[in-house]
């Protein structure tokens, strides 16, 4: 018995003085050699393209910073920039106050698990179609003619069609909103679902509101869903150009719409510089959205 | 003594199963009561009821003389410790210690200083001074016991409920937080609702012990009480220190499977259920052929096993009738025999120490 014990003991040491080293790197190999050849080189090339010079058909590799500066120079370009960040803020804040409420209902007030799921299942029934068809379906709920038009004309409260409800800068944040929202939902109703009810308890009985519960135990509590939320939909819509192409009628531009036209004319080194320039922003948007929680800590 | 806590046949069910079957008590004040129970016996259905985490189907709630079944948890100003202690999980030692005092709806303390203060003063009295920064993640499961409880008593309630304290705690820890958890009481003099399924820790720790089996109070009475005299075989079966039998009472002695006992002139117990108990220190092991005196009982069985424990060595035997048998001999007033395995002995005991259910 006790001589069992002793092997037992010496092998565990042994097991636990390895490694992760040697031959368990090359489990690497496949995922590091796709990132590279397939991520890495592709944005150190589009950095390089963002330096060429650009004739109206031609691109050489002279380096010259032309295009930047026409980049900074433009009042369209500095337009859509503008446009990006703007649209980006507001979709950001609608799908939060969209999505906190449905998530706080999912993940805290429904305590059938099986239900719970039944639910999130139920806010990606959406993606069963495909994107286009999504974003393009508001076309006829928006329209002049338009069900929403026509339900408010028929119900008397309006008299005329309201037009700005397609076609405008309205429609592409309804649009993005509703496609983007879930991705807000999931992560938020996942860190609720994970908040001991019996702390929520501790705190009613030590004599707080539910308000006083929500805003000092609930939200904190919270807080990782909502910035795991944010990065998904920042980096979704920042990178939007499809539903501004198919709802805002060509008025909304942003810098993803500025890529899709300056390349399909084949001005690489502009839409470099559009590209470089989307994902610097990026960047910034998720390390800000990182400092808020130490997502570390939480999952 | 004043009442602080009484209830009126309280009921609660949940689907078909009836968790609380009509529970009457009356608990006073400035004292320590444990409440033992089975798991499944419905004892942290009482506790949530009368926390209000859950209503009752009927029956009534009185506090300090006020009903409270109609208030909201946190108006009813009762503290709660939870077995797996709920600290909020953002919160450091002093924040989650002073949440109730800041955030509380009636009476929320204001001023900082004021709350600091009585933050500290809590703090001191459940020792656990130099923690006050730390996050409740980094301290042990018996430092998060002291914030639990500080972060009740800090909010002064009249009383306190605790459901299973002990029981995230490793034996040791255990052993010392008992003797704690009752000074500490001690010094506030509010009443401590302690809630255990342990039978050792009901007994060491309440002024009253409290018996619940499936969902009705089976006794009240102070720890010797319920240690010498259960009211209920059922009780008597909580305690984990009786051999049972059941039986039935024919002229002058309990008749069951394993044999008549001579009863001699002791009362029976009223109960539902007749039974025949004699606890497992009162009963000697002697040779099978020795021979027993006038007024003793005696049952054959065969040794199985025996357990050593430090103070005692707890033997197992089993009778003829298949039921297995325990005796507990202590070690203080006798060296530890050993028995033949599987070898048949006399079981013996005054016939006065049994208890008769009837």
């Amino acid at each position: 018995m006790s001589m069992m014990a002793v092997a037992e003991q010496t092998e565990a040491e042994t097991v636990a003085e390895k490694k992760p080293g040697g031959k368990a790197l090359w489990l690497l190999a496949p995922g590091v050699l796709w990132m590279v050849l397939f991520l890495v080189l592709p944005m150190l090339m589009m950095v390089y393209v963002s330096f060429w010079t650009q004739t109206t058909f031609k691109i050489e590799p002279t380096l010259t910073l032309k295009s930047w500066v026409t980049f900074f120079t433009s009042d369209t370009y500095l337009g859509a920039l503008w446009t990006t960040v703007r649209i980006w803020l507001i979709v950001l804040v609608a799908t939060v106050l969209v999505g906190y409420p449905a998530a706080l209902y999912v993940g805290l007030f429904v305590k059938n698990k099986a239900l719970q799921t039944v639910l999130l299942v139920l806010c990606v029934i959406p993606f069963w179609t495909s994107f286009l068809i999504r974003v393009l379906a508001w076309r006829p709920m928006l329209g002049k003619e338009g069900a929403i038009n026509m339900i408010l004309m028929n119900l008397g409260i309006t008299d005329a069609p309201i037009e700005v409800l397609l076609f405008s800068e309205l429609s592409v944040i309804i649009g993005m909103t509703q496609i983007y929202c879930v991705f807000m939902v999931g992560p938020i109703a996942f860190m609720l679902g994970r908040i001991d009810h019996s702390v929520i308890e501790a705190a009613q009985d030590l004599g707080a509101g539910f308000w006083r519960i929500f805003r000092t135990i609930i939200l904190p509590l919270s807080m990782p869903g909502v910035v795991v939320g944010a990065i998904f939909v920042s980096v979704m819509v920042l990178g939007e150009f499809a539903t501004s192409a198919a709802l805002s009628g060509r008025k909304v531009n942003l810098l993803g719409n500025i890529i899709v036209t300056q390349v399909g004319s084949l001005k690489w080194a502009f839409a470099a510089v559009a590209g470089v320039v989307l994902t610097i922003l990026m960047g910034a948007v998720i390390a800000a959205l990182l400092r808020v929680v130490d997502l570390r800590k939480e999952l | 003594m004043s009442t602080v806590l009484q209830l009126k046949n309280v009921t609660k069910a949940f689907g078909e199963m009836r968790a609380l079957d009509g529970i009457d008590l009356a608990l006073p004040g400035d004292a320590y009561i444990s409440l033992l129970g089975p798991s499944g016996s419905g004892k942290t259905t009482l506790l949530r009821v009368i926390a209000g985490f859950e209503d009752p189907d009927g029956g009534s709630i009185l506090f300090n003389g006020k009903r409270i079944d109609t208030v909201a948890p946190h108006q009813r100003g009762i503290g709660f410790v939870f077995q797996n202690f709920a600290l909020f999980p953002h919160l450091s030692v002093a924040q989650n210690i002073a949440f109730g005092l800041e955030n509380r709806e009636v009476d929320a303390v204001t001023d900082r200083r004021a709350v600091e203060g009585l933050v500290k003063d809590i703090i001191a009295l459940v020792g656990l001074s130099g923690l006050e920064g730390r996050a409740v993640t980094q301290i042990s499961g018996g430092q998060r016991q002291r914030v639990a409880l500080a972060r009740t008593l800090v909010t002064e309630p009249r009383m306190v409920l605790l459901d299973e304290p002990l029981g995230a705690l490793d034996a040791n820890l255990r052993a010392r937080m008992r003797t704690e958890l009752r000074a500490i009481r001690e010094r506030c003099g509010v009443t401590f609702l302690h809630v255990t399924g342990s039978e050792t820790e009901a007994l060491a720790m309440g002024d009253t012990v409290l018996v619940l089996d499936s969902g009705r109070i089976a006794q009240s009475a102070d720890s010797d009480t319920i240690y010498n005299r259960p009211a209920s075989p059922a009780v008597a079966r909580f305690l984990n220190c009786y051999n049972l039998f059941p039986g039935r009472l024919e002229g002058g002695a309990f008749v069951g499977s394993a044999g008549r006992f001579s009863l001699g002139n002791r009362p029976a117990t009223r109960a539902t259920q007749p039974a025949y108990a004699i606890r497992y220190d009162r009963v000697a092991v002697r040779p099978r052929e020795a021979a027993i005196g006038e007024n003793e009982v005696r049952v054959e069985g065969n040794f199985v096993a025996s357990e050593y424990s430090g103070a005692a060595v707890n033997s197992f035997f089993t009778l003829d009738d298949g039921r297995v048998f325990e005796v507990e001999t202590h070690l203080s007033h006798a060296a530890p025999e050993t028995y033949v395995d599987q070898g048949r002995y006399a079981l013996v005991w005054k016939r006065e120490d049994a208890l008769v259910y009837a």
